[in-house]
């Protein structure tokens, strides 16, 4: 993948009659990061995500995924994403594995029920398979929701607060999934989250958003170079915060 | 991919239990009516029975079987009633539950994060709608020619045809409420009102649009039966000019005249008795694809 992973110019969004909910936004995320998308509640982080995974069309600005524009090239993006949202629920009246061939078919995989099965190894998560959705705990659908975002091997895979509704358990898992799949397959990785802690172990690079404004982004260990004298994250990100 | 969103849809309605419960009352409906004719005609054959007795030991002629005379297929006339109220109603839910699953399930944010197109996502929804209630009629026709084989013995071939093409309008009929509860699925994002307003779609278009365009006779909008007297007012004269697009009256006649339950008229006016009908299902397919192109899939619906 030559070009960035993903490149928004200028981005702005606004819903109906409502104040602007994305600024301008100008950001490049190169591929093989892990990137932390953080900022407080209606900051814009999933007006961002919807916008990057073509389910919304921007205002205005220019917003690139893999090389291709969201809103002209909408198949070619979605060919290239995966896709996991805050809430999913899935088909809970159908099994784990059935939800997932579906998935896989409208991604055009070709042998999805091999897809599926391997999806599932891989995510050590096979006993799931012919269990329906709708008897999962919060943990086992999150698992069955990060194979529907990935049955496709994506390259960028975008992830809305994954780790909201988990026990400390879940959130290690897939912490250790996301570290996964960045290696093993090489995906590009665009987490929104609030879990600070997650993201100095998980990514590779933050960015704060506020009142739909990049505030800041950069390297973690950057970061820390920066704010030498915070002791954590989240102090950072409360200074930043407050600057703004 | 239409084909992928329709198999997968059928798939889902195939385990909802609120579908299943439906389809098992309109079969057993289905099973009433062929009970209800054989009952009718059981009582009626009784009645001449007793009566030929009678007059023949008075050593008066008997009148030939009155029951000889009527139509085979009049047995299931209580079908045309059925189909518009709980076929209607199956029908609705069958168009509700394939759209607002997506939205509260928030599973539409996936669909449309993939490759596939908003017009054949909503095609396939379509297609799947069309299959479904194409097998609930064909469960419901292999009843009804049930029932006749009961009560009859055998069945006609041109009565088995009859059958074919009354429950072949009876799909185009009920794909119009499949449509409904898609359009007002899409309408608004609380599941209850959308179930709300296709119920009283259904309400308007069964009972109340009737009532106007009839004339004010009541029980036109429940049973098929011959007009009486039309009334003088002007008001409903008026209205009454609207017949034609009374789709349940157009349908209950043009079912009555395949099943021969009612006034004979020609070929042509059957036809242009079922082109309301299907204009109606056109513009409702019409209207189904540009509510989902402008529809917004990124935010969850209200479940409530």
């Amino acid at each position: 993948m030559d070009a960035a992973a993903i490149e928004m110019t200028g981005v702005r969004h606004r819903y109906d009659d409502t104040c602007e909910i994305l600024r301008g936004i100008d950001l490049t995320i190169e591929p093989g990061e892990v990137f932390g998308f953080l900022g407080h509640n209606g900051a814009g982080k999933t007006t961002a995500i919807n916008i990057l995974t073509t389910l919304i069309v921007p205002t205005s600005g220019l917003a690139r995924v893999c090389g291709y524009d969201v809103v002209e090239q909408r198949r070619e993006v979605t060919g290239c994403i995966g896709y996991l949202p805050s809430d999913v629920r899935l088909y809970g009246h159908m099994t784990a594995a059935e939800n997932l061939e579906f998935f896989a078919k409208l991604s055009g995989v070709s042998e999805p029920r091999k897809a599926v099965a391997e999806t599932l190894d891989y995510l050590d998560c096979a006993d799931l398979a012919n269990k329906r959705v709708g008897s999962f705990s919060t943990g086992m659908r999150q698992r069955i929701g990060i194979a529907q975002a990935i049955v496709h091997r994506p390259k960028v895979l975008f992830l809305d607060e994954p780790t909201s509704g988990l026990d400390p358990l879940g959130v290690r898992q897939l912490r250790e999934t996301i570290l996964r799949l960045n290696s093993d397959l090489g995906m590009t990785v665009f987490m929104n989250t609030h879990l600070l802690s997650e993201v100095s172990k998980v990514c590779t690079t933050i960015g704060v958003l506020n009142h739909g404004e990049l505030i800041y982004k950069d390297s973690i260990e950057e970061t820390t170079r920066r704010f030498p004298d915070e002791a954590s994250l989240e102090d950072i990100y409360v200074r930043m915060e407050a600057e703004s | 991919m239409i084909a992928t969103v329709a198999s997968h849809q059928v798939l889902s309605l195939r385990r909802q239990r609120v579908f299943l419960a439906m389809l098992a009352t309109l079969l057993t409906m289905t099973a009433l009516a062929g009970v209800l004719g054989w009952s009718s005609h059981q009582t009626i054959v009784r009645v001449y029975d007793e009566a030929v007795k009678l007059l023949a030991s008075t050593g008066k002629p008997a009148p030939p079987n009155p029951f000889l005379l009527k139509p085979t297929l009049s047995l299931l006339s209580n079908m045309v009633v059925y189909i518009p109220l709980i076929g209607a109603l199956l029908a609705l839910i069958v168009g509700h539950l394939s759209i607002v699953d997506d939205e509260t399930n928030g599973t539409g944010r996936l669909v449309f994060s993939r490759q596939v197109s908003r017009t054949s996502y909503v095609l396939g929804k379509i297609v799947s709608a069309a299959i479904v209630v194409a097998v609930v009629l064909t469960a419901s026709l292999g009843v009804s020619v049930a029932a006749l084989l009961v009560v009859n013995r055998a069945i006609a071939g041109a009565d088995l045809g009859r059958l074919v093409m009354f429950y072949g309008l009876s799909w185009l009929y009920l794909m119009v409420f499949a449509l409904i509860g898609m359009v007002t699925a899409l309408m608004t994002r609380r599941r209850s009102i959308a179930l709300l307003s296709a119920m009283g779609a259904w309400l308007v278009i069964t009972f109340v649009i009737p009532q106007f365009t009839s004339g004010l006779r009541p029980t036109q909008s429940l049973n098929p039966i011959t007009d009486p007297a039309s009334t003088s007012q002007t008001f409903f004269k008026i209205t009454s000019k609207f017949r034609p697009y009374s789709i349940v009256e157009q349908y209950k006649r043009a079912s009555g005249r395949i099943l021969q339950t009612s006034t004979v008229e020609s070929l042509g006016h059957t036809i242009q008795r079922i082109l309301p009908i299907a204009g109606a299902a056109v513009v409702l397919v019409l209207l189904t694809i540009r509510l989902v192109q402008r529809h917004d899939f990124s935010r969850s619906a209200n479940s409530e």
